[in-house]
């Protein structure tokens, strides 16, 4: 154990650096603004209460609220009464940085819808590459035919080519057929994945063929077949692929930065947060590393959740 | 359970198949199709076609919106190969897939080594280390960001502590930080480059250091003996001569793999510089050209080129990767 402590300190100093971007993200999205600007309050910041400007600004109380307020405050000036108004809204938009910064992630912008959209898209993603996937892969490698060859090897063509190298001609035929700005557009490029067929057909060539001919005896069709004895036994290998394809696409940011202009609705957590960077002023870093952590955060909780299956199902392109 | 005359994939399994099949085969067949028809169809729609498409627009000056093109033969390419822009372009490129492979490699492999000779916190490391492959790329390019502001970013701040100490002295750009000021590591085009390929790197290694640590489970232990028996002694002469030459086939796949990332890094450098590539143009990577050129700009042609070139360089990658996996990596 000692003779070993000069690795731990090399794997400790890396941690540092592995950690750092991290440890800032978490504290900046704990701090006010004045503690982002001088680097002071520690991790989690001082937690003193703070005031929204501009929701100071908005409240700010014109002629009709000093008219409808004079009765609180009977028999005094219209100045004092404004100043009495202004020291309730300051009261009352003060709070603690930590829930002004996470509040002001969901409110400033539609976070949820994103988040939202983050979810419909990968899903949606990694279930129609699963149900094109899967019975081509079982073809492939189960199914005797004229053509398979031939089909096998422009599966391995198709390996060559990322998807995000071809965006260009992707882009302009979406944009051609007028789908651009919609939720097909940042899915239809990644319903096929030649590396789903290809890892699932390498899954399937293991399985007996035994199990095959015995379901084949019971009358199962085909296509029974792949959805009721080959999708049971691929579970293991299909979790891999679907960690493999959600965390791909929830993180990407290439694809839907290309196809989706303007229309927020639309928007992905990573564009959320680039508008959000795009837009924002001194005040607003807080919030904005809010919305950083609340994207990076599922992925991360989740992985450390299930730390095996993340890194058997990322590093699966690895296996052979 | 009876067994007739079942044609059956097993008993085919012994080629070639037996003609008394044909029945089934002939189900097979039909059945083959429909099975792999939406794969087959949308692998040409989705993959080859859009390549096809790349292929021919990059011989024109076609733009989006407009009804008619010309075909302006190889006039996109030869600008990819003259003009001092795209000279930028590749050299970005190039320098950042020749920084980040091999310290992403390395880095990976070092540290899969680390780990995998402790038995406590090696885990614990492991976790930590795959956290960047984890993350939105984005969202840590943000952070980054601030931890590289020139004022109040934690990396100044850090070094500003080493000002006045003995440190000074002995590291000459520390010094030049205290008198003056330190880097404006983002704007400043000695540095951006380095700074993304230090993020590529910060964000990849965890993958290759999991790779590498599958692969070295799989070194048989009588390996080190045998080396030892032959006198390897030495830690290096282990790694050498046992270590290195097993983890052959998983460092033929790292590397392709990084590779082929490498040349797509987008995310960091639009995120720090959303116009026109980094500090006079010293970031500019090939996937923010197309960008910038074919969307941004609807200069359909010369984005196209730049596909095409694109292309090429993460085919011919893989193909050599594919022949060193077939000939040499064997053990």
């Amino acid at each position: 154990m000692t003779r070993d402590w000069w690795k731990h300190l090399i794997l400790i100093l890396g941690m540092i650096v592995v950690i750092a971007p991290f440890y800032l993200m978490v504290s900046y999205s704990f701090k006010s603004p004045g503690e982002i600007e001088r680097g002071e309050g520690g991790f989690f910041g001082r937690q003193e209460l703070m005031v929204d400007e501009r929701c100071v600004s908005l409240r700010a109380p014109d002629r009709k609220d000093i008219a409808a307020a004079s009765q609180r405050f009977p028999g005094q000036t219209e100045n004092a009464i404004r100043t009495a108004l202004i020291a309730e809204a300051k009261s009352a938009c003060s709070m603690r940085p930590v829930v002004f910064n996470y509040t002001k992630a969901f409110s400033e912008a539609p976070l949820l819808r994103y988040l939202l959209n983050g979810i419909a898209v990968t899903v949606s993603i990694f279930l129609i590459q699963a149900v094109v996937a899967l019975p081509a892969a079982y073809a492939l490698a189960k199914l005797k035919f004229w053509g398979r060859e031939a089909v096998f090897g422009l599966v391995l063509f198709c390996l060559l080519i990322p998807v995000h190298a071809i965006a260009l001609p992707l882009y302009i035929i979406l944009a051609k057929l007028g789908l651009t700005n919609t939720y097909a557009a940042l899915v239809v490029p990644w319903t096929i994945s030649v590396f789903g067929i290809f890892l699932m057909r390498q899954f399937f060539m293991t399985v007996p063929d035994d199990l095959i001919d015995a379901a084949r005896m019971d009358g199962m069709g085909e296509f029974a077949i792949v959805w009721r004895v080959m999708l049971p036994t691929a579970i293991p290998a299909l979790l891999a692929f679907a960690i493999f394809s959600i965390v791909a696409h929830w993180n990407d940011y290439f694809w839907p930065r290309i196809v989706v202009t303007g229309n927020r609705d639309l928007f992905t957590p990573p564009l959320g947060l680039r508008e959000f960077k795009g837009d924002g002023d001194g005040s607003y870093f807080g919030p904005m590393m809010a919305t950083a952590t609340v994207i990076v955060t599922p992925l991360i909780v989740a992985f450390l959740l299930a730390q095996k299956r993340f890194i058997e199902g990322i590093t699966l392109s690895g296996m052979k | 359970m009876p067994a007739p005359d079942v044609p059956s994939a097993g008993k085919a399994s012994t080629p070639p198949p037996t003609p008394t099949n044909s029945a089934p085969v002939i189900r097979d067949y039909r059945a083959a199709w429909t099975l792999t028809g939406p794969a087959l169809i949308l692998m040409v729609l989705i993959l080859l076609v859009p390549v096809a498409i790349a292929g021919l627009l990059s011989f024109t000056d076609y733009s989006l919106g407009s009804d008619s093109f010309n075909w302006i033969g190889s006039a996109n390419y030869e600008k990819l190969f003259t003009r001092a822009s795209y000279e930028k372009m590749f050299v970005a490129t190039l320098t950042y897939v020749v920084t980040v492979v091999p310290l992403s490699v390395a880095l990976g492999l070092g540290a899969a080594i680390l780990i995998h000779s402790l038995g406590r916190f090696g885990a614990l490391y492991k976790t930590i280390y795959f956290l960047p492959v984890m993350a939105t790329l984005l969202a840590m390019s943000i952070a980054w960001e601030f931890m590289l502001h020139p004022t109040i970013g934690m990396l100044n701040r850090t070094l500003e502590l080493g000002c006045g100490t003995l440190l000074e002295r002995v590291w000459p750009f520390l010094a030049n930080g205290c008198a003056d000021r330190f880097p404006v590591w983002l704007g400043d085009k000695r540095y951006a480059i380095w700074v993304i390929c230090f993020i590529g790197v910060w964000q990849g290694f965890g993958f290759n250091m999991v790779l590498y640590l599958a692969g070295l489970t799989s070194v048989h232990r009588e390996l080190y003996h045998a080396a030892e028996m032959d006198g390897a002694r030495s830690a290096w002469d282990r790694f050498r001569l046992v270590t290195w030459p097993a983890l052959g086939p998983t460092t033929v796949f790292v590397v392709t793999i990084t590779c082929i990332r490498a040349f797509q890094v987008f995310d960091t450098v639009e995120a720090f510089w959303p116009q026109g590539g980094g500090p006079n143009k010293s970031t500019y990577v090939m996937m923010f050209a197309i960008f910038e050129k074919g969307v941004q700009q609807n200069l359909i042609g010369i984005g196209s080129a730049i596909t095409m070139l694109f292309l090429t360089f993460v085919m011919f990658l893989t193909l050599i990767q594919r022949w060193l996996v077939e000939r040499k990596v064997h053990y």
